[in-house]
C-alpha cells in the first residue's frame, strides 16, 4: 500500500516537469512579452532592456527551464513579474477560496448527481427518469458564465436572497458553487443511471432478490457498491473538470481564487505566477487521482490485494 | 444710472447664487462608507511598480505629489506652495509646512528628494520614469525647500510634476516595509492604507491628521468585480454605491433613472485609426486624405459610440496643454466623391471588382487591430473597413489579441497600412504626444511613431516646444505642428474617450476628471 503511494507521488515528478515545460515552452511561442506590457505604451527601449535583464527574460528559453526547475526543486516557486511579489504567497492567498469552491462543487454534483441517477435506473422511463435526462442534457449544455449570470439575476437582483459576488460568508458560496456544480450534476447523474441499471441486470442481483432480501438493501448493498468504481473514476477526472470550470466561475462571480490568478498572469505574461498556478492545479489532480486509485481498493478488495 | 442699475442686479445675482449654493455645501455629511466596483485587482499600490488604473485610482487618495492637475487640467500646488524657475534645468519649490506621513514622520526636502532617488535611481527604475520625460532628480536647499532637475531644458515639467503617479512617499516607511511597501503604501493624502485583500478588495479610511480640507467618507471599499454584468448589478442591488467602467449599453437607461447619477466628461485618450506614411501607396498624402473624407465619423459616433465617447477634433484631446482645434469636421467632410476624386489625382482608378487600381496593382491595405483594447475598436475597424470599401480601398483586417498587437506595432520595420491604437497625454502636456508620435527620430522602438511621420519643420518645433519653459511659446509652437498635421494627416482619429462613473444617486459631491487615474474621493459622502 504505502509502496504504491509512493511510486505513484513519485510518477508524479515527471509528469509536473512535463506540464512546466509544456507550459513555458506556450508562453514563450505566444507573441507578446511581459515587460514591454508591463512597462506600457510609454516605456523607453532602454528601461525595457534593463527590466528584462533584471528578470533574467533575456536568456535562452532552456536556460530558464532548468533555472526554473532548480529553484522548485529548492521549495523556492520565485517571484511573480508583475508585483514583484513571492509566487507562494499569491497563491496561498488564492488557492484556499478555489479548493473551497471545487470541494463545495464537487460534494453538490455528488450528491445531487448519484441521487438523481439512482433514482432514474430504479424507475427507469418514468416521468422523473424523463424529466432528469432532460434536465441534465440542459445542463450539460448550458456554458458556465451565462448560467451564472442567470443565476446572479434571478437570486440576486429580483429575489434579493443572495450576494451578487464575492467571498466571506457561507451564502456567498451557494451560487458559485451551484453554477460549477451544474454540468457535472448532469455527467454524474447519466453515469450513475447507467451503471446502476448495468449492475441491476447481474445475476448475483437476482439471487440476492430470489433470497428475498429487500429491494433498498440490493439498491445500497449490491448495485450501488459495485456501480461506484466507474462513478468514482468519473467524479475524479470531474474534478479536473470543476477545477478548470472555476476558472470562468471564479470571473462571473469575483471570487478569489486561483482561476482568477491564472487569467491574471496570462493576459500580463507573468509566466512565473503561471506556472506556479499550473504547477498547483496539476499537482491537486495528481492527488486527486491517486486518491481515486486507492479508493478503488476499498471499494473492491480484490483491487488492493492485485495492487 | 442704468449701468449702475444693472451692476446692482448683477451684484444681487450674484449674492442669490451665493446664497442657493450655501445649503448644498452646508449638506455635506461626515460619515459613511463608498463601496466601488471595479474590474481588475491593482497590480500594486507603489507608483514605482504600478502606473495603470486599478492601482492608481486607488493610491492618487493616499499620495500626494508636489503639484496636481484640478478637474479642469490646470496645475494647482499640492505638497509644494510655490515655484520659481531657477535655470532651465532647474526650478525650486518651496514645501507646505506642518504636513506628517500617515506613519507620523514629517513631510520635508529630503522626502522628496528620496522618493525621485528611489523611482529614478533604483534596479530597476520605477515603471513612472519613462513617463517622467527629462526629470533626473531632486536637491535638498533646506528643509522645506527643494530643487527638481532635469537633464536638459524640459518645458513639460510642471504637467510631470503633476501627473497622479508622482506622489511623495515616506522614507521611513519604505525603509521599515521593504518589498511589503507596495502593498501597504505610506503617504501625506487625505486617505490612509488599511487592508489589501488580493482579488478581493482594498480598504482605505479618512486620514483624520491631515493638511488641508479633511475627507467626508470613513472608509472607500475597492471591490473587484470582474464581469461586467455582475458589476452593474451590484449597483443595482446596492451591494455597490459606484462602477468604474460601466457597460456602455447600460448608460441610456441609467442616465434616464433618478436612482442612479452617470458622472461624465471629456477624456484625455483619443482613439484613432493610424496610417503607415511610409508605405506605398500611403506615402501619398492625396490617398490619405481621401480616406479622412470616406470615413463618416459622426455616423460612428451616433451608432456605435452611441453617446459613451466625444469627437476627435484633432490628434490630441481638448483637456492637454497645447491643444488647438484641428477642424476635421472643416477641413475632411464625409464626402465620397471628393475622395474618389482624390484619389482620381493621385492615379487610381476604379478597376473591375470596383477596387481601385494604378498600375495593375489594387488599392488593397493590411490593417492591424485587436478587439477590446479600447472600447469598441473592433467595431470601428470593421465599420471603417465598409466605408473604406464604399470609396474603392479595400482594407485586409487582422484581428489579433492586443499583446500581439501591442509587439507589432512596436517593432520595425512595420509591414501593415493601418492599424486601430489608442493614445492618453499622460502628462496632459502637448510634448508627450507631438514629440513622441510625430517626430521623425521616435520611430518604434525608440518612440511611438508608428506613422514612419517625417517633416524636418514638425521636429525642429516640438523640440523648440520641448526646451522652452515660456509656456505661452510653446502653446504656439504646439499649434503650428497641429496645423501641418492637419494639412498632412496620418490619423484618422475616431473619437475622444469619455471619463464615465456611475454612482446610486445616494452619492453626492462626487466630480469625474479627464484624466481616469485621478479618482478623487475625499469630497464625496453618502447620504443615508
Amino acid at each position: 500500500m504505502l509502496t504504491f503511494v509512493v511510486r505513484r507521488l513519485l510518477l508524479a515528478v515527471p509528469v509536473l516537469l512535463g506540464v512546466v515545460f509544456v507550459v513555458m515552452l506556450t508562453i514563450d511561442l505566444l507573441p507578446g512579452d511581459a515587460v514591454t506590457l508591463m512597462l506600457g505604451e510609454h516605456a523607453t527601449k532602454d528601461a525595457v532592456a534593463a527590466l528584462r535583464a533584471h528578470l533574467g527574460l533575456d536568456k535562452p528559453f532552456l536556460v530558464r527551464y532548468v533555472d526554473y526547475v532548480g529553484r522548485v526543486a529548492r521549495g523556492d516557486l520565485g517571484r511573480s513579474i508583475q508585483q514583484n511579489r513571492p509566487v507562494a504567497a499569491e497563491l496561498a492567498d488564492a488557492w484556499p477560496a478555489t479548493l473551497e469552491l471545487t470541494a463545495a462543487a464537487l460534494l453538490l454534483a455528488a450528491a445531487a448527481g448519484i441521487g438523481a441517477g439512482v433514482l432514474s435506473a430504479v424507475r427507469p422511463n418514468s416521468a422523473f427518469d424523463g424529466v432528469a435526462r432532460v434536465a441534465s442534457l440542459f445542463g450539460l449544455s448550458m456554458p458556465i458564465f451565462w448560467t451564472g449570470l442567470v443565476l446572479i439575476v434571478v437570486f440576486s437582483l429580483w429575489l434579493n436572497w443572495l450576494p451578487v459576488g464575492g467571498a466571506g460568508s457561507p451564502a456567498h458560496l451557494v451560487l458559485p458553487a451551484v453554477t460549477l456544480a451544474l454540468p457535472s450534476v448532469a455527467m454524474i447523474a447519466r453515469m450513475t443511471r447507467s451503471a446502476v441499471l448495468d449492475v441491476l441486470r447481474e445475476d448475483y442481483v437476482r439471487t440476492a432478490r430470489a433470497k428475498g432480501v429487500g429491494e433498498w438493501w440490493v439498491l445500497l448493498k449490491h448495485a450501488l457498491r459495485n456501480a461506484f468504481i466507474p462513478i468514482i473514476t468519473l467524479l475524479g477526472l470531474q474534478s479536473g473538470q470543476l477545477m478548470g470550470g472555476a476558472v470562468l466561475t471564479e470571473t462571473v462571480f469575483a471570487w478569489p481564487g486561483l482561476g482568477r490568478l491564472m487569467v491574471k498572469a496570462i493576459f500580463a505574461r507573468d509566466y512565473v505566477l503561471l506556472q506556479g498556478a499550473v504547477l498547483v492545479f496539476a499537482l491537486a489532480f495528481v492527488v486527486v487521482n491517486l486518491l481515486v486509485d486507492l479508493s478503488y481498493g476499498v471499494l473492491d478488495p480484490r483491487v488492493a490485494r492485485q495492487g | 444710472m442704468r449701468t449702475l442699475g444693472s451692476r446692482l442686479l448683477a451684484g444681487v445675482l450674484v449674492l442669490a447664487l451665493a446664497v442657493a449654493l450655501v445649503p448644498s455645501a452646508g449638506a455635506q455629511k461626515r460619515g459613511g462608507t463608498l463601496t466601488i466596483v471595479r474590474p481588475t485587482d491593482p497590480v500594486s499600490l507603489d507608483p514605482n511598480l504600478e502606473t495603470t488604473a486599478p492601482g492608481a485610482w486607488v493610491y492618487f487618495n493616499m499620495l500626494e505629489g508636489l503639484l496636481t492637475l484640478d478637474d479642469k487640467m490646470q496645475v494647482k500646488p499640492l505638497l509644494a506652495t510655490s515655484y520659481e524657475v531657477m535655470s532651465p534645468t532647474r526650478v525650486r519649490f518651496k514645501l507646505r509646512p506642518g504636513v506628517k506621513f500617515h506613519d507620523g514622520t514629517p513631510f520635508n526636502a529630503a522626502a522628496v528628494k528620496f522618493t525621485f532617488d528611489r523611482a529614478l535611481h533604483g534596479t530597476p527604475p520605477a515603471r513612472w520614469a519613462s513617463l517622467a520625460g527629462s526629470l533626473s532628480g531632486a536637491e535638498v536647499v533646506d528643509d522645506l525647500t527643494v530643487d527638481v532637475l532635469t537633464k536638459e531644458p524640459y518645458g513639460p515639467i510642471l504637467r510631470t510634476l503633476a501627473m497622479y503617479c508622482m506622489g511623495i512617499v515616506s522614507p521611513t516607511a519604505v525603509q521599515k516595509q521593504g518589498a511589503d511597501f507596495s502593498r501597504a503604501p505610506v503617504g501625506t493624502g487625505p486617505f490612509k492604507f488599511v487592508e489589501w485583500k488580493t482579488n478581493t478588495h482594498v480598504i482605505v479610511e479618512r486620514n483624520n491628521d491631515y493638511w488641508g480640507d479633511k475627507a467626508l467618507l470613513d472608509r472607500v471599499v475597492f471591490r473587484v468585480v470582474p464581469e461586467e454584468g455582475a458589476r452593474m448589478i451590484a449597483l443595482q442591488t446596492g451591494d455597490a454605491d459606484m462602477v468604474l467602467f460601466p457597460s456602455p449599453a447600460q448608460l441610456p437607461a441609467l442616465r434616464k433613472d433618478s436612482k442612479y447619477t452617470v458622472h461624465e466628461t471629456t477624456g484625455i485618450r483619443v482613439v484613432f485609426a493610424g496610417m503607415h506614411a511610409g508605405l506605398p501607396p500611403l506615402d501619398d498624402v492625396h490617398v490619405r486624405q481621401a480616406m479622412l473624407y470616406a470615413v463618416d465619423r459622426k455616423a460612428i459616433l451616433d451608432n456605435i459610440m452611441e453617446g459613451s465617447a466625444g469627437p476627435a477634433r484633432g490628434v490630441l484631446a481638448p483637456g492637454v496643454f497645447g491643444y488647438k482645434d484641428m477642424q476635421l469636421d472643416r477641413l475632411y467632410p464625409f464626402d465620397r466623391a471628393k475622395a474618389r476624386a482624390l484619389l482620381g489625382q493621385a492615379g487610381w482608378m476604379p478597376g473591375p471588382d470596383g477596387i481601385m487600381q494604378k498600375g495593375g496593382q489594387r488599392l488593397s491595405l493590411s490593417w492591424l487591430a485587436a478587439r477590446g483594447r479600447y472600447p469598441k475598436d473592433g467595431e470601428i475597424t470593421e465599420a471603417i473597413q465598409a466605408m473604406l470599401k464604399d470609396v474603392g480601398i479595400e482594407a485586409r483586417v487582422q484581428v489579433l489579441e492586443w499583446a500581439a498587437v501591442f509587439q507589432q506595432v512596436r517593432s520595425n520595420p512595420l509591414s501593415h497600412h493601418l492599424f486601430t491604437l489608442g493614445w492618453v497625454t499622460s502628462n496632459a502636456d502637448a510634448d508627450y504626444s507631438l514629440y513622441a508620435l510625430f517626430h521623425s527620430k521616435q520611430v518604434p522602438p525608440t518612440g511611438w511613431n508608428t506613422s514612419r511621420y517625417a517633416n524636418p519643420r514638425v521636429d525642429a518645433l516640438v523640440e523648440q516646444a520641448r526646451r522652452s519653459l515660456n509656456q505661452t511659446e510653446r502653446e504656439k509652437l504646439y499649434g503650428e505642428v497641429q496645423d501641418i498635421l492637419a494639412k498632412e494627416m496620418v490619423w484618422i482619429p475616431v473619437y475622444t474617450t469619455k471619463e464615465i462613473v456611475v454612482t446610486r444617486a445616494s452619492v453626492k459631491g462626487f466630480q469625474v476628471h479627464p484624466v481616469e487615474y485621478n479618482l478623487a474621493l475625499w469630497k464625496t459622502w453618502v447620504e443615508k
